[in-house]
């Protein structure tokens, strides 16, 4: 006998040695949806009408209540996000009664419409790159509510970006590895596969890393944690597309250990809002799981959601209100008759992995994941040269660039006003909208040598990613107070950046030479050119075939190694947790094609000639400007530190408060000035830190849920990067901002409550916030096609505030409304569902640019600054306030006590309010030829709407 | 089993779904080519020259309110950038300039295409001797403006069948001077041409004691206000582009060529490093007169800096005078001197 089985032996003898003493009763609660286990779920034992006691489950679910006299009793269990269950127990003869696995099933409005929810995870889609930072399942009574009735104003959780939001799958980080972005994509359409899932919130500390302030949430993804039995689902709305069909397989462990998943699901058409917008998406898992003895575990898994979706575009609200339509979208017109949209996201993009768990006792575990994403990411787009502008809202096109009442704006003919006017009002379609027919006749009437060179195409932006990651985690238990975690993550990413032709539009072929560098080098051979080593070789630019590289083409290269531990020590109802971790991300450019603009040097490192000129350039240092071959590498030292503090008390209260640091390397797509072009990195660059507090109270007893939070966050250091055309100097610029930083002070409050009526509950939630900037960042200026420096370092001085009659105005970060609040009735009754609430929004700001908030931009060309000019170019925008009301309603019916079918129905913004602003963006051009030659104007920012009256109807059976 | 078969079937549902390209309003599948545009055919009412004619005395632009249908083959192209938003027409009695105002026209018109043109609405004026098309303009600061809005030219403007492209005059010296004589309505102006035997120099400028000449105007301000320009005229400065691309200009300017150059108001000096510095920093694309000799006629060869050939170099030959050229483009005048404006450098022939 080994050391180790003696001691597990003397161990369980000490157990029963206890447990004979006196009745009792144990067990384990389980979520009956995925049978995850269910921490902090408050058990009441009755004796009839009298409470005998209370406990409280662990992390894993487990509950035991000791000195219990013989007799029959009833147990009443209250978990957040829980429907209230009860259970009879019988306590015999002294023994502790094993109740083994207590199901409880989530709140009964969540378990209904969670696959309808799930849809909105699709607007990653629709044109900007947001994902809803809410999670869904997270089994709290805040974020519960705030996923369903927040999202469709694109509500942030305490207005973070949703890049700061750590999601992780089988236990590694899938945050995009170049922007951070969440990868929700990734398995969009396999709703049922994602379901089972683990979740933190805020600066809380999880089993699958340190995390950072905004929470971090583990998908399991493994088959066996995918709920058994067949599901197929049926689901049509009218704000995202017309079909969804979904099909889910899960064979449960059979005898020798083996359980098997399927799922597949398609979405497909268009919706009722969006003109141009469709999907024709599918998706598809397969994962098959062997387990020895549950001491070892193997699962492989491998799924994908390929497809294609339009995407859809903000416009300025003068083309909304020509077309009388705040859904109007830019980005499709006619061919052929036909609806064709401009901008397609393509994607396959398939994640396999391999999860090894080892769990050889009940206080030790351990996981092991190796996890590649590969496959292609396409987002198509117009291109065109030396050709008009083929987008219908392109500012040329609308009737205020023809009039605009102030004289100064020097556009006064009204005539040509009222001429474009009509055309838009009159839904002129070659006004309104793309004229596809019109660019194939361009293209089939521009005869070459070579044949028809296109002057507009379709190009396919291509971001092709090769990640491989590996991730190991354990849990140990030493003793009932102590739990000691820890792991070890790596990911290596190589992710080329290319553009691909797409479709040649009825031409033979496309040339590639960079149309923008023609604009100052017409006459340069070598400058123009995108493939400067092809020019040379053969004399000429090279032609683009459809399916061929052209433009730029470059790799991100990124390594990340990181390591963590965190200890957690329990006594009595006092809980501490406290981790840290330490890691290195390290990332650089690598060029594959050498552009004309910055030839950079040779193999040996001399420099680059043409018909016996030097063409290679140089920067202010001396340093050649290179865009081919490998860049310098940026090195960051990442670290974290949290500590997590919770104390219970008797009667389902819970008070705690978190701390968290974090000091993490800034994104590869922040960090060169311009990486299509050239190799240079942003100057000087250095982490994000940020330093996140809260504290909670969460109370759940007798079918009452509560939680308050409070918290307070400071992000600081933030860079960002964007190359725009920049009016002040007639050519595009490459920007670089740096030391931006914000401050995120708020509350949340989520409370269901019973009424007097069985089965009606209040269900309400608020989030108040305060997320502001608190720095004025510098900005470093280059022009795009030289790399000359046109400003260096200069101070944005009225991004974080302006001044206005005497006050400072603050600067709010956008993308949400910082106050959220919704109360709704919930009433659940033989399986039957309603749920009916109104909700409120406020406080939602505009996307800023810096551009504008700086001194040449408010001073205007006379260089003189007036206040009226700080306000005009500084001030930002606040949405109005809107107010919505939602209804759901659903039921489902047992068939033979083996066939579970049901419907639920969604609608949603039931008084169809068209005028909710969800979004939006300052544009960074100006007007500066203006009659006084004293200031500038900005051109019209941006807007997305909210879709008005929509439904969800979905249709389900399992079996 | 019977679990296999419901999945089965659901999965040939997906199927169907899928290949069912045209069961919603979006069109996401293949797309078929459109073929080119119709042609137009009209049968004008006024000929090119019959409209000049209602130009009848200068500042006073003409707004068009009879039903006159023009027509005539495209001989401009902007292929090149030295034509800008604007397209040339031609019929048997003369050309006219049309004021359409988008750029990359030459993708829709092509040379010797049929273009007719309702001119009802519209107004003819006159840009220092040249009369063209275009439309009102409320603020006087020109007779007439630019069309610029698609829905006004596809009301106003139509395309026509493909024909050969116009044949270029040979215009002799006397042509000019008559043409000259009979400033704006001469119906050389605005047509196809070609002049030969052009000699490198220059006799009639007003500014000028220098036999070689050119003539440039350089913004001293971003605000372009007329004190602050230079003139660039009254010698060659060296300058042997046809015209000055950003980065010519400041290659020339930093070479010093220009260092005699100073503002109208006195006050900007290029010799002063500082102000040189300045004009870097404000530098553009400039357009550049070159100035020949056809017998004693001077032609000013005027070639716009956002041309792709604008920093092409002359020839050495012509500009030492050993070689003579042949032009071909279209002819125009601006304030009573002959101006030429090439379509591309194939109108160039060096003898």
């Amino acid at each position: 006998m080994t050391r180790k089985t003696a001691l597990t032996l003397l161990s369980l003898l000490f157990c029963l040695a206890l447990s004979a003493q006196t009745g009792g009763v144990k067990g384990t609660v389980i979520n009956r949806s995925d049978r995850s286990p269910v921490a902090d779920a408050v058990l009441t034992l009755y004796s009839g009408a009298a409470r005998i006691g209370t406990v409280t489950s662990d992390a894993k679910g487990n509950f035991q209540i000791d000195a219990l006299a013989d007799g029959m009793y009833d147990l009443v269990i209250d978990a957040p996000g829980f429907m209230q269950t009860r259970v009879n127990v019988t306590v015999n003869d002294g023994y502790v009664k094993n109740m083994f696995n207590i199901s409880v099933s989530p709140a009964a409005s969540l378990q209904e419409v969670d696959d309808a929810s799930f849809a909105d995870f699709d607007f990653d889609g629709l044109g900007y790159d947001d994902t809803p930072t809410i999670l869904y399942g997270q089994n709290d009574v805040f974020n519960e509510t705030a996923s369903y009735n927040f999202s469709s104003v694109r509500f942030k959780a305490r207005g973070y970006a949703s890049e700061s939001q750590d999601v992780f799958l089988a236990g590694v980080k899938m945050n995009d590895a170049m922007t951070g972005y969440t990868p929700y994509s990734l398995w969009s359409g396999l709703n049922e596969i994602v379901r089972s899932q683990d979740a933190t919130i805020g600066s809380e500390l999880s089993d699958y890393g340190i995390g950072g302030y905004n929470g971090l949430v583990n998908i399991f993804a493994t088959p066996s944690k995918v709920r058994s039995g067949t599901r197929f689902s049926l689901l049509t709305n009218s704000a995202f597309y017309r079909l969804r069909i979904m099909g889910t397989y899960a064979v449960p462990e059979n005898d020798k250990g083996w359980s098997y998943t399927f799922s597949a699901s398609a979405r497909l058409g268009g919706n009722d809002w969006v003109q141009g917008v469709y999907y024709r998406s599918f998706a598809y898992y397969a994962g098959v799981e062997k387990n020895w003895n549950d001491r070892h575990r193997l699962a492989l898994v491998s799924f994908a959601a390929p497809g294609t979706r339009g995407a859809q575009n903000g416009s300025t609200q003068e083309v909304y209100d020509l077309m009388g339509d705040n859904m109007y979208n830019s980005n499709w017109g006619y061919q052929n008759g036909k609806v064709r949209n401009a901008r397609n996201r393509i994607t396959f993009e398939p994640v396999t992995f391999l999860k090894y768990d080892f769990a050889p006792s009940n206080t030790f575990s351990a996981a092991a994941t190796l996890l590649f994403r590969g496959g292609k990411n396409g987002y198509t787009a117009l291109d065109w040269y030396d050709a008009p502008d083929p987008r219908p809202d392109y500012y040329r096109n609308l009737p205020s660039y023809f009039y605009v009442e102030n004289k100064d704006y020097n556009r006064q003919n009204y005539a040509k006003y009222m001429w474009a006017r009509e055309a838009w009002e009159t839904r002129d379609p070659t006004t309104a909208h793309i004229n596809w027919d019109r660019l194939y006749d361009v293209n089939a009437r521009n005869p070459q040598e070579y044949g028809n060179r296109s002057k507009y195409v379709l190009e396919e932006r291509r971001t092709d990613q090769r990640d491989l990651n590996f991730a190991a985690n354990f849990k140990w238990m030493p003793d009932t107070r102590w739990t000691l975690k820890g792991g070890l993550n790596a990911k290596v990413n190589r992710t080329e950046y290319y553009k691909v032709l797409n479709d040649l539009l009825g031409g033979d072929y496309f040339l590639n030479i960079d149309q923008f560098a023609e604009r100052d080098y017409s006459s340069s051979a070598t400058m123009i050119q995108n493939d400067l080593d092809y020019f040379l070789r053969h004399g000429e630019a090279q032609r683009i075939h459809e399916g061929g590289k052209y433009g730029y083409d470059y790799y991100a290269h990124v390594f990340k190694q990181e390591g963590w531990a965190s200890a957690g020590f329990t006594r009595g109802a006092f809980q501490a947790v406290m981790g840290g971790r330490v890691g290195h991300t390290g990332f650089w450019r690598e060029g594959l094609v050498r552009k004309g603009l910055f030839p950079g040097l040779d193999a040996d490192g001399k420099p680059i000639s043409y018909q016996g000129q030097v063409i290679t350039t140089y920067d202010a240092g001396g340093k050649a400007i290179t865009s081919y071959g490998n860049s310098e590498k940026a090195n960051f030292l990442t670290y974290a530190g949290k500590l997590n503090l919770s104390y219970s008390i008797e009667g389902g209260h819970r008070i705690f408060a978190d701390l968290g640091y974090s000091s993490e390397a800034p994104y590869f797509d922040k960090a060169f000035v311009a990486p299509r072009t050239r190799n240079t990195l942003i100057r000087d660059l250095s982490n994000v830190k940020s330093l996140s507090a809260d504290l909670n109270y969460i109370y759940s007893n007798s079918g009452y849920n509560l939680r308050l939070t409070g918290f307070y966050t400071t992000i600081q250091d933030q860079t960002d990067v964007m190359s725009v055309y920049y009016d002040l100097q007639n050519s595009f610029g490459n920007f670089a901002l740096r030391g931006i930083d914000e401050r995120h002070v708020g509350m949340e409050l989520g409370f269901e409550a019973p009424t007097p009526l069985s089965g009606l509950s209040l269900i309400g939630a608020i989030a108040y916030g305060d997320y502001i900037y608190t720095s004025n960042p510098t900005m470093t200026a280059t022009i795009d096609n030289s790399a000359e420096v046109i400003f260096d370092n200069i101070l944005v001085p009225y991004w974080m505030s302006h001044p206005e009659n005497g006050k400072n105005v603050k600067h709010y970060v956008s993308g949400t409304p910082q106050f959220a609040g919704s109360l709704g009735l919930s009433y659940f009754y033989n399986y039957w569902f309603i749920d009916a609430d109104v909700s409120y929004f406020a406080k939602s700001y505009l996307d800023m640019t810096p551009i504008r908030r700086t001194d040449a931009a408010t001073a205007g060309p006379d260089g003189l600054v007036t206040a009226e000019e700080i306000v005009d170019m500084a001030r930002q925008e606040r949405f109005d306030p809107a107010f919505l009301v939602n209804f759901s309603i659903g039921k489902s019916w047992y068939l033979q006590r083996k066939y579970q079918f049901g419907f639920s129905l969604n609608v949603k913004n039931i008084l169809n309010n068209r005028n909710v602003k969800t979004g939006g963006y300052e544009q960074t051009r100006m007007v500066d030829n203006t009659v006084s030659h004293t200031r500038y104007y900005n051109f019209d920012p941006k807007y997305f709407y909210m879709p008005g009256f929509n439904y969800m109807l979905n249709l389900y059976f399992r079996f | 089993m019977k679990k296999s078969i419901y999945f089965a079937a659901v999965a040939l549902l997906a199927a169907f779904f899928s290949s069912c390209e045209e069961w919603d309003p979006v069109f996401t599948g293949k797309y078929e080519d459109p073929g080119t545009y119709e042609a137009v055919t009209k049968t004008p009412n006024t000929t090119i020259a019959e409209l000049k004619a209602l130009y009848t005395k200068t500042g006073e632009p003409v707004k068009i309110d009879r039903d006159i249908l023009i027509g005539g083959r495209v001989i401009s192209e902007d292929r090149s950038g030295n034509i800008y938003r604007s397209l040339y027409i031609q019929d048997d009695t003369g050309a006219i300039e049309i004021k359409l105002g988008k750029s990359g026209l030459y993708n829709d018109y092509k040379p010797g295409q049929w273009v007719y043109v309702d001119c009802s609405g519209l107004s003819l004026g006159n840009y220092s001797g040249m009369l063209q098309l275009g439309f009102q303009d409320p603020t006087g600061e020109y007779e007439t403006t630019y069309l610029d809005v698609d829905y006004l030219i596809r009301a106003h403007v139509f395309r026509g069948q493909m024909d050969a492209p116009v044949t270029p005059a040979v215009l002799t010296e006397n042509d000019l001077k008559t043409a000259l004589r009979n400033i704006p309505k001469d119906p050389r102006f605005g047509t196809l041409v070609t002049l030969k035997g052009l000699r490198y120099g220059c006799n009639e400028s007003q500014y000028s004691t220098a036999t070689q000449c050119i003539f440039c105007l350089i913004y001293g301000d971003a605000e372009h206000s007329k004190e602050k320009r230079i003139f660039l005229s009254d010698g060659t400065y060296g300058v042997t582009t046809w015209a000055m691309s950003k980065p010519g200009f400041i290659r020339y300017l930093m070479a010093g060529n220009f260092d005699t150059g100073v503002s109208q108001d006195g006050t900007l000096k290029i010799s002063n490093p500082a102000v040189k510095e300045w004009l870097k920093a404000l530098a553009s694309a400039y357009a550049v007169s070159q100035y020949f000799l056809m017998g004693d006629t001077e032609v000013q060869v005027r070639t716009s800096g956002y041309a792709r050939f604008a920093d092409t170099q002359i020839d050495p030959a012509v500009l030492d005078g050993t070689a003579t050229l042949d032009i071909t483009g279209i002819l125009s005048t601006y304030n009573g001197a002959i101006q030429f404006t090439l379509l591309d450098l194939d109108g160039v022939k060096v003898h």
